[in-house]
């Protein structure tokens, strides 16, 4: 009896298995959600085969940005963690890379140089046709709350802000933007 | 020469209370650590007034926890993070061996630096054997208060599953998760292993607000173990326990019977959580050293001792009333009859 139930369990087993990658497949990337990954990820595919979901990034976190999965992107990436930058964006502190213990979110050092090379969540970019500095009102808020001042994003006449390549996409401009719909936001860079 | 056996080392008998707090103290801190982080955030955000009386409360409490130990609770308080599944300790990470089986699977590549981290638990392992499962694992700590609920519901007079299966099947679960873990890329274990599912979930039901998907899961372990069979999960199905019991297969530590003490009433494989026959020195790679039956034993029979293998049968104990009627024929297998005329002339002798 037992050992007729332990081949059974094995061949159900083996069954679940050989559907197992179909499945994977089928529940890939939700296309309507806008997350971004913690500063440093690896590029998605390797960033949820890496990760082992220790949720040590999110218990380091001092700005509370890192949220978990559940069952919303897909089974690939349950319990990992992402980033709304609307709800609460990224202060490029880097401790979740220095926590990381297999390195899926990478380690990188709070300089510049570094983060600039090695840090890219996204890059944000500008509707111009919601930016209320582009519709003739001085505002200016975006360029205020971006961590890398002048070389992320610069502002012209009016302070209309122009967003550069060295943008690495923290979210604190889309999280500090005061118009609604927001007029700056984070375009993803899943890698 | 005259035959009297040392007694076990006193203390023994009192390392299942050590092992309660053990367990208990890494309960706490699982919870201790998201509040810890919620008080680490709140310092950061410079906005003690701007705070909920709740949070409030929660800072003051926090702080009065924590004022003793540090100095600059925001940076300092990151010294102990993450869970049993993978943790930080002043800088020194350490993993789970499952982890890093789940994580070399999902990506097909050697990972120095993670593998490293699962070193040390991995030479414990080797010499103590399962004993995570039994000192360690937050899982453990609620599976044996509902091996205790389930007991209380029995003198109740409700029937509670006691069903056994056969103990490999849990291999079948290591082998199949490796499996579907190298063909998705996914870390299969972190999803189905309850002390990582145990941690994530404490935090975020305490952090982020409420219980994730793997809330469902351990619940539905908890009813497998009450209304199927007894400690299930960890007995039949868990991956973690399939690999510590391999990693362990020679461990140096184990338990034994001195069977010149032993009365034969089988309390230590009644107590057992994990289904093993320590009465008939049936104790295997699958004994988590948890020192259960050391504990309840009335006569003293049981003890530690080194070895890299278990005693064979060494028939029934000699203060039983099988062995002093000289008879053992109707439930012990020939060979140990045998080994046991052996070991009752052996005795006459000396």
């Amino acid at each position: 009896m037992d050992r007729r139930f332990f081949l059974k369990s094995i061949g159900a087993a083996a069954a679940l298995a050989a559907t197992a990658p179909s499945t994977g497949q089928a529940a890939k990337r939700n296309p309507s959600l806008r997350y971004l990954r913690p500063p440093g990820a690896l590029a998605e595919e390797d960033f949820e085969t890496r990760c082992i979901r220790c949720g040590q990034c999110g218990e380091v976190c001092p700005n509370r940005c890192i949220n978990y999965f559940g069952l919303q992107n897909g089974l690939a990436s349950l319990d990992t963690p992402y980033i709304i930058p609307r709800d609460q964006a990224c202060i490029l502190c880097m401790k979740c890379g220095e926590v990381c213990p297999t390195d899926a979110i990478e380690k990188v050092e709070r300089k510049l140089e570094p983060i600039l090379q090695k840090v890219r969540m996204g890059k944000a970019r500008v509707d111009e046709n919601l930016c209320l500095s582009f519709q003739g009102k001085t505002c200016g808020v975006c360029y205020r709350a971006c961590p890398l001042q002048d070389v992320a994003i610069t502002v012209g006449r009016l302070e209309q802000p122009h967003v550069t390549d060295q943008c690495v996409g923290c979210g604190l401009c889309e999280r500090s933007c005061i118009q609604l719909p927001h007029a700056i936001r984070i375009i993803p860079d899943y890698g | 020469m005259n035959a009297v056996t040392q007694k076990p080392f006193i203390l023994w008998k009192h390392l299942n209370k050590l092992r309660w707090v053990t367990l208990v103290s890494v309960f706490v801190m699982l919870i201790l650590i998201p509040y810890l982080h919620i008080y680490q955030t709140f310092i950061a955000a410079h906005a003690y007034d701007l705070l909920l009386a709740d949070e409030k409360r929660l800072y003051d409490v926090m702080e009065n926890i924590t004022s003793p130990f540090v100095s600059d609770p925001e940076e300092q308080l990151d010294a102990i993070k993450g869970n049993t599944w993978s943790g930080t300790f002043w800088g020194f990470q350490m993993s789970d061996p499952l982890a890093v089986v789940g994580q070399i699977s999902a990506s097909l590549k050697l990972y120095w630096p993670f593998i490293l981290t699962a070193l040390v638990p991995f030479f414990l392992t080797a010499i103590f054997g399962r004993f995570f499962c039994g000192w360690i694992c937050p899982a453990t700590l609620i599976y044996e208060l509902n091996t205790n609920l389930g007991a209380l519901l029995r003198k109740a007079g409700l029937h509670i599953g006691n069903k056994r299966y056969d103990r490999r099947l849990k291999y079948g679960v290591l082998l199949l998760g490796t499996i579907i873990a190298a063909l998705t890329g996914s870390a299969v274990f972190a999803g189905i292993y309850p002390p990582a599912v145990l941690g994530r979930e404490i935090y975020y039901a305490i952090a982020l607000g409420g219980f994730g998907s793997g809330a469902v899961f351990f619940l539905m372990t908890l009813l497998f173990d009450l209304l199927v069979a007894r400690r299930g999960f960890c007995r039949y199905l868990c991956p973690g326990g399939a690999l510590y019991s391999l990693i362990g297969r020679y461990r140096l530590v184990r338990i034994k019977r001195v069977v010149e003490d032993c009365n034969d009433c089988a309390k230590c494989s009644s107590i057992c959580e994990f289904g093993l026959d320590p009465l008939r020195d049936n104790f295997g790679q699958e004994c988590n050293n948890c020192s259960a039956c050391i504990a309840i034993c009335p006569t003293d029979a049981m003890t530690f001792y080194i070895s890299p293998k278990d005693l064979a049968y060494q028939g029934p104990g000699h203060i039983g009333p099988k062995y002093r009627h000289g008879r053992a024929k109707s439930d012990s297998p020939a060979s140990a009859s045998q080994h046991l005329r052996e070991q009752g002339v052996e005795h006459a002798s000396t």
